[in-house]
Formats: structure tokens, sequence, C-alpha cells
């Protein structure tokens, strides 16, 4: 279901079911489902809703229980609980990981926020192991291949400083690349643009073209 | 320092024990047994650092791509599983190849015959060896990776090193069994057994019977080629390259 195109988009049709043998969270109502391109947008739920488990569904990792479902562009889904080998050091990942011209503007962001690329992966702290996935995702993206970054969850364990350089790198970008990132915000204030909810069982999407919605108003909405 | 430097002592034992071995014996009997002895202990040497060793880095490989995720994010990124399980396979290969290496080198230049013929059919011996051991343990290291990367490291370790003991020695006792009494199931058992004992050819190089021939060895090749495809099939079809959740 992943396929290159001219513009990312992610399309989750009606009756489309996620879970491991029995449903977590469905599109239910009428209406053709819900329809991302490219920019940030969201993914929020309480735990254990069903937030990795659709990322993993759109990732082509498990297969959805129902429905049907569409995910056009260069996929790469980042997981909670992705490691790397731990003897190796950042630089020598992200090495092996992106292509050379992206690695200078890697090493330079690895520095804005602090990173030490010389130091073993596995001696990093956890906050630190998340930047080197996040440098390997944001960096892999294609400039002539439009992307679609799957991140779950790749604020745990980040420090204020840090997330708030990889939102205003999303926010600068104008590369048409694709986000869909799963995260509980920590503060009322947070900007939300464009929101994916799992609550009920249900995924809805709730977009604010006129203005941006705030953490704050949205977490009510979630069961 | 030595964590996860296992490669270092494995380096050291296929250069250094082939030396030092011979050595131990009563060797002043027959210094001219030293030689033979060498290549015995080189040949001997490459199976037990594969089986003790080389297995068991390609279980945790393929153990390790399921579970720290990675496996999962080239999934998604359009890598398959097979080419993600041949990947880690061929990166396994690239320990074993210069052990075979150092133990042909070991064989050629410290324990070649002097004569022309004896030293041709000598390369001869040890080249046709080399491949079988290749057709045997390569599949086997396939499997790990495939079975580690479902089952976890322990398991993708064991079970690739209990068919090489039982292909090596278990398949003798089954052929004294079945000599023994009479068993359809015996001899069923006997039949489809991977009989990986026909690819040590260590005999050969100590009592110098000289090499095989030709139309000898590409039975043999053709036979463990096709376990190679049976075990490769069994791989590609276990490997998961995303954890069970």
């Amino acid at each position: 279901m992943n396929s290159a195109s001219s513009k990312p988009r992610i399309h989750l049709a009606q009756g489309l079911s996620i879970g491991y043998g029995e449903s977590l969270a469905r599109i239910d109502g009428e209406g053709c489902g819900i329809l991302l391109e490219g920019g940030t947008h969201y993914l929020l739920a309480r735990n254990g809703r069903g937030k990795t488990t659709l990322l993993k569904t759109l990732a082509g990792v498990l297969k959805p229980l129902g429905g049907d479902f569409e995910c056009k562009g260069r996929c790469q889904y980042l997981s909670e609980d992705l490691t790397f080998d731990r003897e190796l050091p950042a630089r020598a990942i992200l090495k092996a990981l992106l292509n050379k011209a992206k690695l200078d503007d890697a090493l330079e962001l690895a520095e804005a926020i602090e990173l030490d690329v010389e130091k073993p992966y596995g001696k990093l702290s956890t906050g630190n192991k998340r930047k080197v996935a996040l440098l390997v995702a944001e960096f892999s993206v294609c400039d002539e291949d439009l992307d679609v970054l799957l991140l779950d969850e790749p604020f745990t364990g980040l420090d204020t400083f840090s997330r708030e350089a990889f939102q205003k790198r999303w926010d600068q970008c104008q590369d048409g690349v694709l986000r869909l990132v799963s995260c509980h915000p920590d503060f009322d204030s947070m900007k939300l643009t464009s929101s994916v909810l799992i609550t009920d069982g249900e995924i809805k999407h709730i977009s604010t073209d006129a203005g941006d919605q705030s953490w704050g108003e949205l977490k009510p909405q979630l069961n | 320092m030595i964590q996860r430097k296992v490669w270092i002592i494995a380096l050291v034992c296929a250069l250094l024990l082939p030396c030092v071995l011979p050595y131990l014996t009563p060797y002043e009997t027959n210094p001219t047994l030293i030689e033979p002895a060498r290549a015995q202990a080189a040949w001997v040497c490459l199976w037990v650092i594969t089986a003790a060793w080389l297995f068991f880095q390609a279980a945790r490989f393929g153990d390790e791509t399921s579970r720290s995720g990675i496996g999962a994010y080239f999934l998604s990124s359009g890598i398959s599983g097979l080419s993600q399980m041949i990947q880690i396979w061929l990166a396994c290969l690239t320990f074993l190849l210069p052990l075979v290496g150092i133990t042909l080198g070991v064989c050629f230049l410290g324990a070649m015959p002097s004569g022309g013929s004896q030293a041709q059919m000598w390369v001869a011996t040890n080249l046709q060896y080399a491949a079988l051991f290749l057709l045997v343990v390569t599949p086997l290291m396939m499997v790990a990776v495939s079975l580690g990367s479902r089952f976890g490291s322990t398991v993708g370790y064991l079970i690739p090193l209990c068919m090489s003991i039982y292909g090596m020695y278990g398949v003798g006792y089954l052929a004294m069994m079945t000599e023994v009494q009479s068993n359809l199931l015996l001899d069923w058992l006997y039949v489809v057994s991977p009989h990986y004992h026909l690819a040590d050819l260590t005999p050969r190089l100590i009592f110098k019977q000289g090499s095989m021939l030709s139309s000898e060895f590409m039975q043999l090749v053709v036979y463990f080629a096709g376990i190679k495809i049976v075990l490769a099939m069994f791989s590609s079809l276990t490997f998961q390259p995303r954890a069970v959740t």
C-alpha cells in the first residue's frame, strides 16, 4: 500500500479497523474517511488506544483488521523502541544510514541540540538516543521523493529545548514531507494545526484551517 | 575493553592453535606427522569457531534486528524481510570468509607436502574441503539468523548447532542402528537426515588420501546445494523483521 507519487498522502478509508485480533480503533461515521497531506499532523490518544498500532498499520508492518488505507510516498516508521548498535558512536550510525549530502546538515543539528556524536550509542542517555533516531529519520528524507514520516512518541525523554528545535524545523521546512507524530503534549498551550484523535475506539481528524487549536482545548475530547 | 571483541579471540584461535596444538602431542616419535596434524588442527578449529561463535553471532544479529525496531524501520521504508535477512547473512559471511582464508593459509603455508604432485593434490583437497564446508555452514547461518529473529538468540543458536552436530556425528550412530535392526522409520530418518559428515575431509588430509574425484565431488556439491535451497526457503519463511507483539 506504499507507493511513490508526486505528493505524499495518507488516506484512511471509512471502515478501516486496526488492532491485534480484536479491533482497537476504527473509522466510523459517514464521509470519505480521513485525508492527510504534507505537513505535520499530531496523533493523540490516551495510553493503549492504538496510536502505535495505527502507525504500524500505515507503515505496512501490521495488517489492518478490516477496511482499507492508502499511504502514498516513501514511508519511514520510527518506532518508540528503535535502538542502534550500542558500540557505535552516533556519528558512525548517521554516516551509515544517511547519504553524504545530508550528513553535514545532520551533524550540524546534532551539535545544535547538544548531542555528543562521538560517544558510543549505548552510553547515551534516553533523550540523546531519541535524538539519534530522530536525526536518522529527519535526514533520510530525499529531496526528489516525497516522504511520509511516521514518528511514534519521538519526544519521549527529549528535553524541551531539543523538542522545540525539531518542532521549529518542522514548521520552517517547506519540504512537503508528511509527518504523523504520536505524542503526549506536556503543556496546554502547545499549538496543533492538524490532529488525528483516537477516542472511544474511533479515529477522528480535527483540522483547524482558521487558526491553531491548543492541546488544552483538545485534551477533554480524549477518552 | 575485551567486551564484544570476541572476534579477536576467534582470530587468535584460528591463527595460533594450529601451530601450537600439534606440539602438545608426542610428535617426537614421528616428526613427519606434525604437518598433517597442523592441517587437522586448523580445520577442527574452523568447525569449532563456526559452531561456537559464528552461529551465535548470526542468531544474535537476527534477534537484535527484530527487537531493536530497526527491522520494522527498514520494512516500512521498503526493504523487504527477505532482503534484510540476506544482508544480515552476508554480514556474517564477512566474519566467516577470512577465517576460511586463514585455515587455507595455514594448510598451504604450514602443512604443504614437499613433492610436486602431492602438493597439487593437497591444494585440490583443501579447496574441495573449503567449498563443502561453506556449502554446509552458510545455510545453517541463515537458519540461525531467521530463527533468532523469530524466537530469540538462544533458539536461533541452539537449533543450527544441534543440526550440525547431528549431521556430523548423530547420523553415524543412526547408520549403526539401522544396520542392527530393520526399522522403516529409522531408514526413512537416515535418508532425510543431513549428512554433514560427508563434508568433513579431515581424514583425507591426515592420511594423505588425495583429492576427491570430480564426479564424486560434484555429487556432494549437488547434495549440499539441495539442502541449502531447502534451508534457505525455510529461513525466508521464518525470518521476522519486526518483534512479535
